[in-house]
């Protein structure tokens, strides 16, 4: 479909003529789940959560359990029941897609297969009247890039296309209100990106910091730390395995754990001490107080999701004794983790990844080191307006503890102010669906089906990475 | 899980796809000198002498370990689909060659990206450290920006003498230059910390009546003084903004984090860890 057969520039302007498909529709591609709907038709005057409702969250991956049953996206939270042995493959490498096997066989049951499609509003009935937003990853590959787009083109054909940076559409949003500041009367209106954001986005395979000017990314300042939520949960695991039971096997179960239990701790060090279980014979309360907690495993005999309680120390003394004087099953068939300073230690590693012997900079240092190849004059606007999406910026204490690091490290004039919007998982889809409504900006960066079975796929890389434009 | 690592030889030979590199050994003359400390342990097992990079390998091994999305590996198919494949491409006409390709192509991120800097490498033998590819791009950038323009690179900023130089000219005028700029900046709660900056008619009156107190300070000799003095840099402009926005994105391994800028005092050290095996048992 005439991919290497640039025609001749005076073609062009016919194919200029053909304007989007009404209809845009968004995939927020990560690595561990998918966050795609339908943009809305105009910005809503309520705080984005109408607009959210349209987003569905699907997990990215084929599964395969212990039965050795396959399932696909959005079967794993409603037909999987067992959650033990899990594997997962996953066409999402290090952020960008690189499996297209896979990646089509989700997209396909998620969004066009109408047997499998959850709802209406995941159905993709007319690729040709649709427009896709589909974001990546900075940094991406070339050709990972063409291959993306020669699927979506040629195996889909859908009617028009945008490939985005995801962390620049979070610009979109409305950040004035999230930062307390007036919002520009123009904006109530149309959507408009805002002028200078910092944004962090902790994810599931990496953590990227990019510097945002008027929604478009900075591309020197941008900085990946390879430590993601799988680092942390794989970490957790290795830890738990070594000290209590074996789980190297149950990625699903200790991302839960994870979830459930790890938070960011304010004071490293004293956490630590608080943890240290040869405290235990100075007379002191129990080491661990209020930090230690149980977590009890999922039961899938019992159907029973696993949770988390305060520590009991005299547990195992307990049961014992329940034993012999014949308590319930139930009691003695339940398994749980004692986790103390893990609680604090996994996600630590994002802020000191020398502790797993990486050679790379936490969170904070990243910011500066971003910060340190753009102009000074940035600095005061990019550190006020420092923005945290991703699914780890939902632990505990990490908002605290990277304000408190940047406040330490920034310059004594510059205003920091680090925040994280209600919902950081959908915030770059829900930034996506506002550049959606605003058709002339669309417009801009996206391409039409024509233009793209005119000029190729080369030509539709150009032109996404910008060096068309202006 | 098997293990390839290209070691640098002097005659390697970097295309897209494979890369051909001398493997020269143990060298001798090298495990001569090694150190001396720890002599004892060095006699009783000769192939432990280089702790640091059998440390080393411990800690990517670890990270790789950290880094997989299964513990085992395994192979999860596609299911397949029955017959209704067919009718359901009906609509959508036939695959193409290079769908074909794509579907079929087992590749994973690793040959993708070895592929990359393999082409990279042949391309320009300077820029595949990542230093030079920076560098590079930061020289690119400046040749953007005409001579005459010289308040702030954003290559090399040199805040000191143009932060002088901007000073010594009146407010007034630094005001009107900066109303010409359009800002990159958002508000913010205290305006007077900012960069001049301004975006309609309004708010850069809003501005100069902010900005007005200041000039009633009471005046002192130590004004001037380059230690007292907060040093707030101006915003740049629009044209560095424009060749900044026009750069190409870095390649993958140029936007890796680099080390640590604030260095610790120390090092953490746990005892509990599994990296730390090999400490302790050397």
């Amino acid at each position: 479909m005439g991919t290497a057969k640039p025609r001749p520039p005076g073609r062009a302007s016919i194919a200029k003529v053909q304007s989007l498909p009404e209809k845009t529709f968004i995939i927020d591609n990560g690595a561990h789940t998918m966050k795609a709907g339908y943009a809305p038709d105009s910005l809503s005057s309520e705080e984005g959560t109408g607009t959210l409702s349209a987003c569905s969250t699907i997990p990215n991956a084929l599964v395969k359990t212990r039965a050795n049953r396959t399932y696909i996206g959005s079967q794993l939270n409603t037909q999987v029941t067992d959650w033990n042995e899990l594997m997962f493959r996953r066409p999402v490498e290090k952020g960008y897609i690189v499996n297209w096997e896979a990646q089509k066989e989700i997209w396909e049951h998620s969004f066009f297969d109408e047997k499998s499609v959850r709802s209406k509003n995941l159905q993709i009935t007319n690729p040709d009247e649709t427009t896709l937003l589909l974001t990546e990853a900075p940094n991406a590959l070339p050709a990972l890039q063409k291959n993306a787009d020669e699927i979506v083109m040629e195996e889909w054909g859908f009617g028009g296309y945008l490939r985005s940076i995801g962390p620049a559409l979070n610009a979109w949003n409305e950040i004035q209100s999230l930062f307390g500041d007036p919002i520009p009367e123009n904006s109530r209106l149309t959507a408009s990106p805002t002028e200078c954001l910092l944004v962090i986005d902790s994810g599931y395979s990496h953590t990227m910091v990019t510097p945002v000017y008027n929604g478009q990314p900075l591309q020197r300042g941008i900085r990946r730390l390879d430590i993601g939520g799988k680092h942390l949960t794989n970490y957790l695991k290795e830890v738990v395995s070594v000290r209590q039971y074996n789980m190297v096997d149950e990625t699903y179960i200790m991302n839960e754990v994870k979830e459930a239990v790890c938070f960011v701790s304010n004071d490293f060090a004293k956490d630590m001490e608080r943890t240290w279980k040869g405290n235990r014979k100075r007379g002191q309360p129990e080491p661990g107080e209020g930090i230690t907690v149980d977590y009890v495993l999922p039961d899938p005999n019992a159907a029973k999701k696993g949770f988390m309680r305060p520590h009991e120390p005299l547990m195992n003394a307990k049961k014992g004794k329940s034993a012999i004087s014949g308590a319930s099953a139930e009691a003695l068939s339940e398994d749980a983790l004692v986790l103390g300073n893990e609680r604090f230690v996994i996600p630590e590693v994002l802020f000191t990844p020398r502790d797993i012997g990486m050679k790379q900079a936490g969170i904070p240092d990243m910011v500066l080191q971003s910060l340190s190849v753009l102009p000074t004059g940035l600095h005061p606007a990019f550190l006020a307006n420092v923005l945290v999406v991703g699914g780890n910026a939902l632990l505990p204490g990490f908002m605290d503890r990277l304000e408190t690091e940047l406040r330490q490290a920034a310059s004594a004039e510059c205003v920091v102010r680090v925040r994280r919007p209600e919902d950081p998982i959908r915030f770059t889809w829900l930034g996506a669906s506002r550049l959606a409504t605003n058709k002339d900006e669309l417009q801009k960066y996206a391409i039409t089906r024509q233009e793209y079975q005119e000029h190729g796929s080369s030509w539709a890389g150009r032109k996404f990475s910008g060096a068309m434009q202006l | 899980m098997y293990h390839v690592e290209l070691l640098p030889g002097s005659s390697s030979h970097p295309t897209p796809g494979w890369t051909y590199v001398a493997d020269r050994g143990f060298d001798p003359a090298k495990a001569a000198i090694t150190p001396a400390i720890g002599r004892k342990r060095g006699i009783r097992d000769p192939g432990r002498a280089d702790i640091s990079s059998r440390q080393n390998n411990a800690i990517v091994r670890h990270l790789a370990e950290l880094d997989r999305e299964n513990h085992r590996d395994i192979q999860i198919p596609v299911p397949v689909k029955q017959q209704k494949d067919a009718a359901g491409r009906g609509t959508r006409g036939k695959v193409t060659s290079n769908v074909r390709r794509i579907l079929q192509s087992q590749k994973t991120f690793r040959n993708y990206l070895d592929d990359e800097e393999a082409a990279l490498a042949q391309a320009a033998a300077a820029t595949t450290t990542q230093s030079a590819s920076q560098r590079a791009i930061a020289n690119r950038v400046t040749k953007h920006q005409p001579s005459s323009h010289r308040s702030s690179t954003p290559a090399t900023p040199k805040p000191e003498s143009t932060a002088k130089q901007q000073r010594k000219k009146s407010t007034a005028s630094a005001l009107s230059r900066a109303s010409t700029i359009p800002p990159p900046e958002t508000p913010s709660e205290s305006t007077e910390q900012q960069p001049p900056q301004s975006g309609t008619e309004t708010e850069s009156d809003e501005q100069k009546q902010t900005e007005q107190p200041d000039d009633q300070l009471i005046k002192s000799e130590h004004d001037d003084d380059p230690l007292l003095r907060s040093y707030i840099p101006s915003a740049p402009s629009q044209r560095i903004m424009q060749a900044l926005l026009a750069e190409p994105p870095l390649t993958y391994n140029a936007s890796r984090a680099g080390p640590p800028i604030t260095t610790p005092s120390s090092n953490r050290q746990f005892c509990c860890f599994l990296v730390c095996d090999d400490v302790l048992n050397d």
